[in-house]
């Protein structure tokens, strides 16, 4: 064992209160400049958020062909994932014509959808189109972030891989994620079913046009797009000012 | 900080001892390698300093899933050097753990290697936070999902969640993403370097713990060099070269395996999947060594309390119970009887992680309700206490006698996690017949076989405490010339079979990998052939 090392204090205490106080000025002057440091390094590390003043208004057209979405355009109970993004680049949506087990078009009715998380409830903007099946909303999971592939629709009766309750004859037509197993009920303004969500998904407020047939996305109602501070900011804008494209992810 | 904490600083700071020590012949010889899975550790981090480099040159944050794919299939040698960087860190990972749990049953993190510990566990983190960014940049379809989930935790931090979110994984567009998380990766890895430097010192200035025979089981056991310790050059460091060609062999030849092997599960694939965005059935893991914090977020209790607190709960209080040992566990003994409950917990921590692994593995995204969870928890946790009690009071009492304990129990603690699994496996393997899970199933229950032969070996030997008798089945220095000049025979012939392969053909590109291998492999045995017919080591 080493003996402490003498340190000058010990053996030289002329004033010890002065070494005392001379320290403590010592420290606060690092103190400073470390907090002046700190604040300048964080500030710059956050970003600047990016993102767009208002919900635009788009009209829906398919991506490949630059057509506009028409009803015939549309599965009923399309088990393949129909996606657009809107408001921004990040932020895609689930676009679904919905339907019974035989594959008619269900009217949806405007529906209060309660937010778990915080206990409050918001009206779902229902469905619209000839057969007012017609229904959007966010496609980012509102539990952990996940998006299509692994967040789908899946049609009456189909199997829900791991999901015992909802699956097969149980299931009336679900959105579920695979990442954590969150299930939505897009019948019913994409409300919670099953966890691990507390919150349903984002409705997208669309707008038909029964003379021309085509679709319009205005806005959103709900819980804020998971992973965004508001729904309108965290992404690039979108490239066009008129249309947003609608692309079909097979799964 | 107390005054001896302070002392101990002063006394480093002013008396820094000379780098590096020599140490005794024994952790040199045969079972040596026990002291050396640090020096393992760096090399395989080494590796990945080295491999990430060269990715460097190639990685394009704004295209970050195109710009893998081909540097994987059109860069020549890009297929090795990527799948060997992701199998290296994997490496690094199973050989950090590892070198903790070895660690933590001698009690190495007792005086005077406290802040060894310490620093230690800080290096566990921000690995795994490197591997963690790490996978996450290759933007497939797995990867965008862990780090949409990485992203939301860190989100859900009360108070500064969104700075953390913003200063992490940038604004939001997939151009700041990938540029953050690169950055991250590799200011993680400065990071990992400058604390390894502090361990590394921290083990240098407080000499490698020796065996603790040599202080009757107590601490503070520091080495106490001798007139009779060999040199450091070329002694020790011919034996570096050796564990680091080892190590390397292990890190090139294991991916290339793998890389040539039909129907690997997508767990331990050494390729990116399909990209973010397209079509892809499979399960949604995150990287193998993330899989206890991905079921921990299936149990019915973590949609009530938020992923966040989930993650707090069963990773940050694993990770806290590891900072407190050295606090929890004060007195001076370094025997493993005398620390009965350490040692349990050590080994429970273990089933834990394994069994949640596999678990995670083997349901992904199938809700547990509460009463499961619970029972996994108490069952694993009451039997395994139970059982380590028991076994740790019969030694202590000479009911049984053991000449190695701290082997016998790290067999039984492999066995049982092995045994564990191979039931887990057993299951779907007979229920569906896929070689996914065949394959394994039939390795490891040869494992957990060969295992139990090895417990029951170490305990009977155990029990007779035999003479060590002067080594006499060594072969003659003639036998080893012809094996090392047959050696170098062999590794021409592997440089010339792999010499024509297509670098940018990525099945050619695998066995050229495994001819690397080999010859690593090779020159890591001409060593050992050297130190031990030249050095008697």
């Amino acid at each position: 064992m080493v003996e402490a090392r003498k340190e000058p204090e010990k053996d030289n205490p002329a004033d010890a209160s002065r070494r005392s106080f001379l320290k403590v000025m010592m420290a606060l002057g690092v103190g400073a400049v470390t907090i002046g440091v700190a604040r300048g390094a964080i500030q710059n590390l956050i970003p600047q958020s990016v993102g767009v003043s208002s919900f635009p208004t788009l009209t829906l057209v398919n991506a490949t062909t630059g057509a506009p979405i028409k009803t015939p355009d549309m599965t009923v109970n399309n088990p393949a994932a129909v996606i657009f993004d809107y408001p921004l680049q990040n932020e895609p949506n689930f676009l679904l014509r919905l339907g019974d087990s035989s594959g008619n078009d269900v009217a949806i009715s405007p529906y209060n959808v309660q937010i778990p998380a915080t206990g409050g409830t918001f009206k779902s903007p229902g469905g619209v189109g000839p057969y007012k099946s017609v229904v959007s909303s966010s496609a980012v999971c509102q539990h952990l972030g996940c998006t299509p592939p692994s967040i789908h629709f899946y049609k009456p009766g189909t199997t829900i891989p791991n999901h015992p309750g909802h699956s097969g004859s149980s299931n009336t037509g679900f959105i579920n994620c695979s990442c954590h197993g969150s299930t939505y009920d897009p019948y019913k303004g994409f409300s919670v079913v099953t966890g691990p969500t507390k919150s349903p998904l984002p409705s997208v407020i669309l707008a038909w046009d029964s003379s021309s047939d085509t679709y319009t996305v205005n806005s959103m109602v709900g819980p804020t797009i998971f992973g965004h501070s508001d729904d309108l900011s965290g992404g690039n804008p979108l490239s066009s000012s008129s249309q947003a494209d609608v692309t079909t992810i097979s799964d | 900080m107390t005054e001896k904490d302070q002392n101990e600083i002063i006394k480093i700071m002013n008396d820094p001892q000379p780098l590096p020590r020599k140490v005794p012949d024994y952790m040199r010889r045969k079972g040596g390698m026990w002291y050396w899975t640090g020096a393992m550790v760096m090399f395989a981090f080494l590796y990945e300093v080295i491999t990430g480099l060269v990715i460097l040159f190639y990685y394009q944050p704004t295209a970050a899933y195109a710009s893998t794919e081909n540097f994987l299939n059109s860069t020549p040698f890009g297929s090795i050097i990527l799948t060997t960087h992701l199998y290296g860190a994997y490496a690094m990972i199973a050989l950090l753990y590892l070198h903790l749990l070895r660690n933590m049953f001698v009690g190495a993190y007792k005086k005077p290697r406290k802040n060894q510990w310490f620093t230690g566990i800080l290096l566990l983190l921000t690995t795994l936070g490197v591997g963690f960014f790490g996978y996450s940049m290759s933007g497939d379809v797995l990867a965008a999902n862990a780090t949409g989930v990485g992203k939301g935790i860190a989100a859900e931090t009360p108070v500064i969640g969104a700075y953390l979110e913003g200063i992490f994984f940038g604004n939001g567009t997939n151009a700041s993403l990938f540029q953050r998380m690169l950055g991250w990766h590799i200011v993680l890895v400065a990071v990992i370097g400058i604390i390894f430097l502090g361990h590394f010192f921290l083990a240098e200035y407080n000499t490698i713990m020796p065996r603790r025979s040599e202080s009757n089981y107590r601490a503070p056991l520091v080495d106490r060099e001798t007139s009779a310790y060999r040199p450091w050059y070329p002694y020790n460091m011919i034996y570096m070269v050796q564990i680091a060609l080892y190590t390397f062999a292990a890190i090139v030849i294991i991916p290339s395996i793998v890389v040539a092997l039909p129907g690997v599960p997508t767990l331990f694939s050494p390729f990116p999947q399909v990209a973010a965005g397209t079509s892809f059935t499979g399960p949604l893991y995150p990287p193998w060594f993330l899989l206890f914090v991905y079921k921990a977020m299936d149990f019915q209790v973590s949609s009530i309390i938020d992923p966040f607190w989930a993650t707090v709960v069963f990773a940050g209080a694993p990770l806290i119970y590891l900072l407190l040992i050295p606090y929890l566990d004060r007195n001076n003994s370094l025997s493993i009887t005398d620390r009965p409950v350490i040692v349990a917990l050590g080994i429970i921590g273990i089933a834990y992680l394994v069994g949640m692994s596999i678990w995670g593995a083997l349901t992904p995204a199938l809700l547990i309700p509460d009463p499961e969870v619970l029972l996994f928890f108490v069952v694993i946790g009451v039997a395994l206490f139970v059982l380590v009690e028991l076994a740790i009071w019969s030694i202590k009492y000479r009911k049984t006698r053991l000449r190695d304990p701290a082997k016998v129990y790290v067999l039984l603690a492999m066995t049982a996690i092995s045994g564990f699994g191979t039931g887990s496996l057993a299951i779907p393997s007979l229920l569906t017949f896929k070689p996914v899970y065949d394959i394994p199933a039939i390795i490891l229950a040869m494992i957990t076989a060969y295992l139990i032969l090895l417990d029951f070996a170490s305990m009977r030997t155990a029990e007779t405490v035999r003479q060590i008798e002067p080594v006499a089945a060594d072969m003659k220095p003639v036998t080893y010339v012809l094996i090392s000049a047959f050696l170098v025979f062999a590794a021409i012939v592997i440089l010339f079979i792999i010499t024509p392969l297509n670098p940018s053909v990525v099945s050619q590109e695998a066995g050229y990998g495994i001819g690397l291998g080999l010859l690593l492999f090779i020159s890591g045995t001409l060593v050992k052939i050297y130190r031990k017919t030249e050095y008697g080591e």
